[in-house]
């Protein structure tokens, strides 16, 4: 409870002191808008305050993040009541956005706890009985909504091969049968788990109790876009506003970052603690 | 982490999970002295397994010409290195194990392969730098011999590459020990690729998920020996279930083999995972390179393989290899036969020891016609 009086003091002052946009803000503030924006350089983002977040070593599980990497994620957010959409935006010169054994792309989360809670979960995942809902956003994903194809080339451009089983002159293309070879030879896609391939959106909605619990959150409907510049990832998240989330309520936020180029990958990240989440109407 | 026994390093380690041995352990013992590297059991696994897209390069079942060959590129080299070789006193391991040695913050010690490590699947094949009449044209670490080692996962007792998942997307069923990757489960974070030190989990980019070899448990589930041992050319390959030493029953073609006889050997012990491939080891290489790759029994298997013509229940049992497509987990010799027989004790199959040889004369007088060994 003290530590809620102390960040809503924080708040007022921060409120007190942003009458030009953008603003840094100790916390990450939501500003109320009509319309969410859904790429990186929309004009919306300008009003938006900007929320530096230091990011720390995942060291709670093994394997832990033995050497920091990204320093800090620049976080702007804002919100029409029912969605809520984050903009993060962190350095890295190169995209890794092409997955292969031993290369991992690039991706950034974002996470929030399911209840509105004075006293959050556990920073790192959640806890068992205490959900934490994270949108989760990758490079790869992004290159496939971007229309790479979906095919061993776009991997390996020089690959040659002989023959797929589905591909059989016997089988129609897009038949029953055909469809069922190609099942036959991708377990994943077989039992529903579509780490890869092609897709509508770059996110995927998950559910954690604790390291180790990830889940898959069907029908949370999140999006996203990622941008690649000079400045490095851009990135734009946007999911259902959390409950009971208002001006006049707060709760907590956590971000994460993968940096594919030094092989960072499910626990192996750059995360922050909890941050508070606010929301404020526009001036 | 906790206290395990692996009574192949005569010494109890530490491993991430408490000791849990399945009901029965899939084993296999590979006679390498037979394997002649024609890659059929290469081919039998890629048509059954891995012709997907993604599999493009994988190889669960591979087979590389020692000591050059290595798929991926060095793989055995690189955590001998790091365990400076591994240190045997008699039968006692005194050397540390992957999990022993694993770095601060990891579950076991490991390394990464990227794409370009697999893409000589048998770097050296068939190099041999001894008998060239005018001496050899370069000075090599191993000159003059080289050997065929064919490579299956090892359905490992203690699985590095379970161990190694953060989700406890692997696990090993407990009806058979065969170790499997949950599909649902896995978000390809390929940690388990980092801690096999055999390399034989494989990250599939299209799907985004590890795939490895499964055993072929549709097929040992009906008693029926796995692809890479049915199509063995070469007959060199065995299948079967291991029990732990103090249970051994002669009467299991694997006990016999590894535990009474002691011919056949875990490859690289050392690296602490209690792997359930036991290979008979090549007879003319030098045992200071055998002895690093199988342990310290190589010596004594080697004695033991070259005294079977004395020993006609070693050598009847030898004959059983390949010889019928189903799990034989009994066996029994009746003079100069054998027979692979199924849990309760029927006959699957019945080997002579020495098969009846036929003489056809070079001439043949009823079409009158000189006989040529053409096709
Ligand atoms: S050989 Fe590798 S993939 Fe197979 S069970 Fe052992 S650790 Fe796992
Ligand atoms: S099929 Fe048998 S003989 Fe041929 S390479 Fe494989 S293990 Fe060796």
């Amino acid at each position: 409870m003290l530590r809620f009086r102390i960040l809503a003091a924080a708040l007022m002052i921060v409120a007190a002191g942003c009458s030009r946009a953008p603003q840094a803000v100790n916390e990450v503030v939501s500003l109320r808008v009509s319309k969410i924006p859904d790429t990186p350089p929309d004009a919306v983002w300008s009003n938006a305050p900007e929320h530096t977040a230091k990011l720390l070593l995942q060291d709670l599980v093994e394997p832990r993040l033995a050497k920091a990497s990204t320093p800090e994620v620049k976080v702007r957010s804002v919100t029409n009541g029912s969605e809520i959409a984050f903009r993060l935006t962190w350095p890295d010169a190169v995209v890794n956005d092409v997955p292969e054994p031993g290369r991992f792309p690039d991706g950034c989360a974002v996470q929030i706890p399911r209840v509105r809670e004075v006293d959050p979960p556990e920073p790192q995942m959640g806890q068992s009985s205490r959900p934490v809902d994270i949108t989760f956003w990758r490079a790869d994903w992004q290159a496939s909504v971007n229309g790479r194809p979906d095919n061993i080339r776009s991997i390996y451009p020089n690959a040659a091969v002989d023959h797929y089983p589905f591909e059989a002159k016997s089988l129609e293309p897009g038949s029953a049968a055909q469809r069922e070879m190609a099942t036959r030879y991708s377990p994943a896609a077989a039992s529903g788990n579509r780490r890869a391939g092609p897709r509508d959106v770059p996110v995927e909605d998950l559910v954690a109790e604790g390291p180790g619990t990830l889940s898959p959150r069907p029908g949370a409907g999140s999006r996203g876009k990622g941008e690649h510049g000079a400045a490095g990832w851009s990135v734009v998240i946007v999911r259902k506003s959390p409950q009971g989330l208002d001006v006049r309520t707060r709760t907590q936020i956590a971000f994460a970052v993968w940096e594919g180029s030094k092989q960072e990958t499910g626990a192996r990240k750059m995360r922050t603690g909890w941050i508070p989440l606010s929301v404020r109407e526009a001036k | 982490m906790a206290r395990v026994m692996n009574w192949q390093l005569g010494r109890e380690m530490s491993y991430w999970y408490p000791e849990s041995r399945p009901n029965k352990q899939f084993a296999a013992v590979f006679d390498t002295n037979k394997c002649i590297a024609c890659q059929t059991c290469t081919l039998a696994c890629k048509t059954t397994w891995t012709s997907g897209r993604g599999q493009e390069y994988m190889l669960w079942n591979n087979v590389e010409s020692k000591p050059y060959g290595f798929y991926p590129l060095a793989w055995d080299l690189k955590l001998l290195e790091s365990l400076e070789g591994g240190k045997w006193t008699g039968r006692k391991y005194e050397g540390q194990t992957i999990f022993e040695q694993a770095p601060a913050g990891e579950r076991v010690l490991g390394w990464r392969p990227e794409s370009q490590d697999y893409a000589y699947p048998n770097v050296g094949e068939d190099d041999c730098t001894g008998q060239i009449d005018g001496g050899a044209s370069m000075a090599m670490p191993h000159m003059n011999w080289f050997f065929y080692l064919a490579r299956i996962c090892n359905h490992c007792t203690y699985p590095a590459c379970l161990a190694s998942c953060p989700r406890g997307s692997i696990y090993k069923r407990p009806e058979d020990g065969i170790v499997l990757v949950d599909q649902g489960r896995c978000r390809g974070y390929q940690e388990c690729v980092k801690g096999c030190p055999y390399k034989k989990i494989f990250f599939n980019p299209m799907t985004g998920t590890s795939e490895k070899c499964i055993a072929c448990f549709p097929k040992v589930e009906q008693g029926i020996q796995p692809q890479c041992f049915v199509n063995c050319i070469g007959k060199i390959r065995l299948a079967g279930w291991i029990s732990k030493p103090e249970n051994a029953k002669p009467e299991n073609p694997i006990d016999y083999l590894v535990h009474v006889k002691k011919i056949a050997l875990p490859l690289f012990p050392q690296f602490g995972l209690e792997p359930n491939v036991y290979y008979i080891p090549p007879v003319h290489v030098p045992t200071s390179f055998t002895r690093q790759m199988f342990g310290p029994g190589v010596d004594d298997a080697i004695k033991a393989y070259r005294n079977a013509k004395n020993d006609p229940d070693l050598a009847s049992l030898l004959c059983l290899f390949g010889s019928s497509e189903m799990v034989m987990p009994r066996w029994k010799r009746q003079g100069d036969t054998v027979s692979g027989l199924d849990e309760k004790g029927n006959t699957l199959v019945k080997v002579p020891m020495n098969e009846p040889v036929h003489v056809r004369a070079a001439y043949d007088k009823l079409y009158q016609i000189s006989r040529t060994n053409c096709p």
